[in-house]
């Protein structure tokens, strides 16, 4: 596979008189490999959208090394830009045009035939709203112009800050099947959302950062299965005998009011063999699966905690930095009791 | 290529461009309404009589340049109210810088050649405004809207964007300002042709309005290189308007007063506004409060003069440093 996005040791940290030096991003690594749908995730003020702007040129980094499709970035970018689609954040456009004229200038601007503006007008589904000002337009129809905008260059590479920031149901449907689409062209997509759901539908690969700095990283099915406990839910006509033959077999079992979870077995046939010997018949039993949005809230140290409000910068700062300020879950679980 | 094509389409779609443009347009209808209805074609009576009293008021010019020719010759003896300069080419008509006309006796019509130049300063005073207000708001609404990333996600070369919008900017001003103001001077020469009397409208009456309207231009597109410096330095359209009111108060009014409390020599030196208006007019006369200080013997002429070359030295120098300023400024920033 060729690297299509390399970023190594990324820093960059922000200066302002009032609140002194703000690290954003932490020594960050990055890989993109070619064909991939890479799925990049973290909290609100976790570097996600600073690391992209460096990528892009638009912020200097302060060290690390950063390369997109072979070409050293910001140094060479100018090289490559022509292959790559990007937007980052909300994309502001000039509200007085329309659709198509936004589309045109930019497509002018950047030596694209105009051709393409009706492409990919189409693709997104705004052919039959772009005549309309830009300024009438809903933020899901925006983000679908925002998307165009990107795709206008036919890129190799396409970049995705929260595409579908707005989007209505049918119409985050609608960008995943785009991002398939593209992917199965051959198109590699970077995609950055908070929309965890999605990307576990939609991404073969991830990276999760918090604090700056790289959590995660791997196929998706890779992550979740570093955080399989081999649970499962199962449900008894007693539930009080069955966690004793669970117990006597080895098994761990916590037991919640409606069924029981048995954890550390690979095998459910373990599970069956051991109540079914005994006259105790399985009424259900379902296999819990970590999903991304668990494994995501873990890593980042974002759970949410009744009556505990969280703060941007509350999340997990990977152990082993000299700065480390890692999140004390503990504390913070006993600062829920005292309340 | 393409950048600036694209640009320029940017450039003119926008609303406050297109704004100023009306506005420039009903100014000019204004005045060209009021003058059409305070103008009239003069008579021939009219004509005959203004040319009768110009020429009489030359004549009486001569008799006096004669007199005192007389005077000093010895040949007659001077009266009370005579006026004997120490030099009789002082009232010399042939040496005066403009001798009376017939169009300086018409009363009630539009004269070309009279107010042809005051009429070019109100609209060269437009165009600077149009061109600092525009150069600020075409940079500094793009930077705060975030319009500048979408382009620089597409050209991610920030000299050759900023460069490009710059570029596109004076190229586009000096365009319109050329065409607004041939325009506007066609439509007053032809009123004094209709409606009014031409004046005098020679060679060197073109030549003198040429090199106004030439050094108008120049300011104009000064002024948008200004606000577009001090907008991209700022990052917002209110950069340039905060800058400008705030050296207009603390230092043309404030600093003004204050070397003035302090007698300081020479204080329109340090005023911007000197430089300016000695590079639109050609050359301005200052007084100076020390020149004449001791001197009890008699006349002292205390004046010195600023001439366009130091006004196109300071206004040029400093829209160099502010424009270096902000691309040595875009190219290093971080545009989050």
């Amino acid at each position: 596979m060729t690297a299509v996005i390399e970023i190594a040791g990324l820093h960059k940290a922000f200066h302002s008189l009032r609140q002194g030096r703000r690290v954003a991003v932490d020594g960050f690594d990055l890989l993109v490999e070619s064909g991939q749908i890479h799925g990049f995730l973290g909290p609100n003020g976790s570097g996600k959208t600073t690391t992209l702007r460096a990528l892009l040129g638009l912020v200097r980094a302060d060290g690390g090394r950063m390369s997109v499709l072979g070409a050293s970035s910001p140094e060479r970018l100018p090289e490559v830009s022509g292959r790559v689609g990007a937007i980052v954040e909300s994309p502001q456009f000039f509200g007085n045009f329309t659709a198509r004229r936004t589309l045109r200038l930019l497509a002018v601007a950047g030596g694209v035939p105009t051709s393409r503006v009706d492409e990919v007008l189409e693709q997104v589904g705004l052919r039959d709203r772009s005549e309309e000002r830009v300024k009438g337009y809903s933020l899901g129809m925006k983000q679908r112009l925002a998307v165009a905008s990107a795709l206008l260059k036919n890129p190799e590479l396409l970049i995705l800050d929260e595409p579908a920031n707005g989007l209505d149901p049918a119409g985050i449907r609608e960008m995943r099947d785009l991002m398939r689409s593209l992917a199965a062209s051959g198109v590699t997509v970077l995609l950055s959302s908070h929309i965890l759901a999605e990307i576990q539908l939609i991404c073969d690969h991830v990276t999760i950062i918090s604090r700056g700095r790289r959590v995660a990283y791997g196929r998706v099915d890779e992550v979740l299965a570093g955080f399989d406990q081999h649970e499962w839910q199962v449900r008894v006509a007693e539930p009080e005998r069955a966690v004793e033959l669970l117990a006597e077999a080895g098994m761990a079992v916590t037991v919640h009011p409606e069924h029981l979870v048995v954890a550390g077995v690979d095998e459910p046939e373990l599970i069956t063999r051991t109540l079914g010997e005994q006259g105790l018949w399985v009424r259900e039993l379902i296999p819990l699966r970590p999903d991304l949005e668990s494994v995501f809230l873990e890593l980042t140290g974002t759970t949410p905690h009744p009556a505990v409000p969280r703060q941007v910068d509350g999340s997990v700062r990977p152990a082993g930095h000299p700065d480390d300020v890692v999140i004390d879950l503990d504390a913070r679980e006993n600062q829920e009791v005292d309340a | 290529m393409n950048l600036v094509r694209a640009e320029l389409e940017r450039l003119t779609a926008r609303r406050f461009v297109q704004l100023m443009v009306v506005l420039l347009l009903v100014a000019f209808a204004v005045t060209a309404a009021t003058t059409l209805a305070g103008s009239h074609k003069p008579s021939t009576e009219e004509l005959s009589r203004a040319r009768t009293q110009a020429a009489e008021q030359i004549a009486q010019l001569e008799a006096t340049h004669d007199r005192c020719l007389a005077i000093k010759a010895g040949t007659v003896q001077p009266e009370e109210h005579d006026y004997v300069p120490k030099d009789c080419a002082e009232v010399d008509p042939a040496r005066m810088e403009k001798l009376p006309t017939t169009a300086d006796y018409l009363s009630g019509v539009f004269v070309f050649a009279t107010e042809a130049k005051p009429l070019l300063y109100f609209l060269v005073a437009f165009l600077v405004l149009f061109g600092f207000l525009v150069g600020a708001s075409y940079i500094g609404a793009d930077l705060n809207s975030g319009g500048v990333v979408n382009l620089l996600l597409w050209r991610p070369r920030r000299w050759a964007v900023l460069g490009a919008k710059l570029g596109t900017l004076l190229g586009g001003l000096l365009v319109f300002s050329a065409v607004a103001s041939a325009a506007y001077l066609t439509v007053f020469w032809l009123i004094g042709q209709t409606v009014g009397h031409p004046g005098l409208v020679n060679g060197s009456f073109w030549a003198s309005l040429g090199a106004q309207h030439g050094r108008g231009m120049v300011l104009v597109l000064l002024a948008a290189a200004i606000g577009f410096a001090i907008a991209t330095l700022g990052r917002h359209t209110a950069a340039a308007l905060g800058t400008v009111a705030a050296y207009v108060v603390v230092w043309e009014l404030g600093a003004r007063l204050v070397l003035q409390i302090l007698d300081a020599a020479r204080p329109d030196r340090w005023m911007l506004s000197s430089y300016l208006g000695a590079w639109l007019s050609g050359e301005v006369e200052f007084w100076d409060n020390h020149a004449c200080q001791g001197d009890t013997a008699g006349f002292c002429e205390g004046l010195y003069t600023l001439t366009w070359r130091p006004g196109l030295a300071v206004l040029l120098g400093l829209a160099v440093v502010l424009v270096g300023a902000a691309f040595a400024a875009f190219r290093r920033r971080d545009l989050i």
